[in-house]
């Protein structure tokens, strides 16, 4: 039997597809952008070597520093809106019970499940001046149509959607997490002439408080990697107002045509996701 | 005693239901919203109510939505691509899960921490370079495009929750297996997958929810309507019907409908499997 477990040949077989696919798909792409990050390719024809040039340059781009400034709001959004309300939604299934749970539940969750294609384009709609959904609803209470997607307004507006979308992902994970709670702590604790308020900030939340991390981890993670919804959206714009980090390596390569440029940013996007979640990960674990 | 406490010290019920049922309105409401529209006429559109009475129902919608969006073509690629890529990404994680956690060898932990770094990788910081890999070698535009990153950026997830199932469980059945004379194929083929049915089942969903919406990397790859999927009937589709708003409705509504089907269908497993899937990953 030890002999089976040391086998090289059957190891080899199990293991080396997953290898190549990696290697193929994730390292060999990685590494390639990192020799192309140093060249002024644009995706046809000669390109040279040009040092550290590409690099100079982005720590000097405004775009890509708005771009993370918008992560950064993105993040605020999951965290500070969207979560202490999917917290909460999450308890008041728990505490509702029976088939109102389990609708609810599916109902929150319907948006997650349809495409960012499908969400863009409606939301596109939704804030559309003229028949748009939010313009009918300002009309309705006297204000006027407004351009949702304009300048100064279109980062909001976006962050609007995202937020909604993701809501049901987030407020599932918490929902596992209350349901994990020993429903004897409740009942103990009601004895004890505990009122609901007292229960959610002394029981539901400290026992939440692992999930709480690991949710939190995956907004602030997400937020770097946005991407779909906000090119189906506004294309990064108006300007580059709107703009992600991957929409704008994306805008770079693909319609600037500036290939080794967006290579750097991609370079530079690998390296802010690997020490966010490992920042994330150690900061975490220590006071876990 | 549980109901006595609970109806003495519960919030009010109809503060819960309020609550509630708010959060689900901002939820469905533009679906409802999109729903209701993609059955009405054009003109219909200009209106200060939130909801109408479509004057006459406009059936027709549909028809145009499912005709001129490719709606068939692009529905079966989307499931021919996610069939393939579940299914190989089911036996890889198996396999890896028994190499890594079962076999003995030197540089397991290393092969699974390398295939687990997939998880922190940006999918979308590979868009460039994989385009200009898949150009050089003129899979650029096949099947392979799609299929190659789905795969490989659903393994990791697949092998970490493949492995920590194969770690918690005990070894003895395999051990009665292999001293009765299974070998390693037969072993995992007919012994171990069985028992981790429950596992795989959260990989099939990750790995599908991951794939079925995909949208950026098959627009980057793809360029002719061959292996186009589901996505791509809204996008072509609003540039050709500009205009026309209704129709635009009737085909977001169509393109989502299978991806919610699947949900009623499955609602239970998914939500097991997000929960586990976001606790492992």
């Amino acid at each position: 039997m030890e002999k089976m477990l040391r086998d090289k040949r059957v190891i080899a077989i199990l293991i080396a597809p997953s290898l190549i696919a990696f290697v193929f798909a994730v390292l060999a792409p990685i590494l390639l952008s990192f020799v192309y990050s140093f060249t002024n390719s644009s995706g046809i024809g000669r390109f040279t070597f040009v040092g550290f040039e590409n690099y100079s340059a982005l720590a000097k781009d405004k775009a890509f520093w708005n771009a993370l400034l918008n992560s950064a709001l993105l993040a605020a959004g999951f965290i500070l809106i969207q979560h202490p309300i999917a917290i909460f939604a999450a308890w008041l299934l728990d505490r509702i019970g029976g088939r109102a749970e389990t609708f609810f539940k599916s109902a929150y969750f319907v948006p997650n499940i349809i495409s960012s294609a499908v969400i863009a384009t409606l939301w596109k709609y939704v804030y559309n001046t003229n028949f748009g959904l939010f313009n009918v609803i300002a009309r309705f209470f006297g204000g006027e149509g407004v351009n949702w997607l304009g300048t100064g307004r279109a980062i909001w507006s976006v962050l609007i959607v995202l937020v909604w979308h993701g809501f049901g992902w987030g407020m599932l994970i918490y929902y596992t997490g209350v349901k994990n709670i020993d429903p004897v702590l409740y009942e103990a604790a009601a004895i004890d002439g505990c009122d609901d308020k007292k229960m959610f900030f002394a029981i539901t939340l400290p026992l939440m408080r692992p999930v709480i991390q690991v949710n939190v981890t995956l907004a602030l993670i997400s937020a770097l990697k946005q991407m779909e919804t906000v090119y189906l959206l506004t294309k990064g714009g108006p300007g580059n107002e709107t703009q992600f980090v991957a929409t704008y390596l994306y805008k770079q390569a693909f319609q600037s045509g500036n290939y080794g440029y967006g290579n750097t940013i991609s370079v530079v996007f690998v390296i802010i996701c690997l020490l966010t979640t490992l920042f994330l990960n150690r900061l975490f674990r220590r006071e876990g | 005693m549980t109901d006595k406490i609970k109806t003495k010290f519960s919030l009010g019920r109809g503060i819960i239901w309020v609550a509630l049922t708010l959060f689900s309105a901002v939820q469905l409401f533009p679906l409802i919203w999109l729903i209701d529209f993609s059955f009405a006429s054009n003109t219909e559109f200009f209106t200060s109510n939130l909801l109408i009475i479509p004057r006459e129902i406009q059936w027709g919608n549909y028809p145009k939505a499912f005709t001129d969006g490719h709606f068939l073509l692009y529905l079966k690629n989307s499931l021919v691509v996610n069939t393939l890529a579940v299914a190989i990404v089911l036996a890889l994680s198996i396999c890896s899960a028994y190499a890594v956690t079962r076999m003995r060898w030197k540089f397991s932990q290393t092969a699974k921490n390398i295939i687990l770094l997939g998880m922190m990788i940006p999918i979308h910081a590979t868009l460039i370079p994989n385009y200009m890999i898949y150009d050089f070698l003129g899979v650029r535009d096949t099947l392979w495009s799609l299929l190659l990153p789905y795969v490989a950026f659903s393994l990791p997830q697949g092998l970490f929750l493949a492995a920590s199932y194969m770690e918690s469980v005990s070894k003895e059945i395999e051990e009665a297996a292999i001293i009765d004379g299974c070998g390693t194929f037969r072993l995992l083929g007919s012994v171990i997958t069985p028992m981790m049915k429950s596992s795989l089942i959260t990989v099939v969903i990750m790995t599908y929810l991951n794939n079925w919406n995909e949208f950026m990397m098959a627009s980057t790859y793809l360029s002719t309507s061959k292996w186009k999927t589901l996505p791509f009937s809204i996008l072509e589709f609003t540039g050709q019907y500009r205009a026309n708003a209704a129709v635009q409705f009737a085909v977001m509504t169509l393109t989502a409908a299978p991806a919610i089907l699947i949900y009623v269908l499955l609602s239970k497993h998914i939500t097991k499997g997000v929960s586990m899937g976001a606790v492992k990953g």
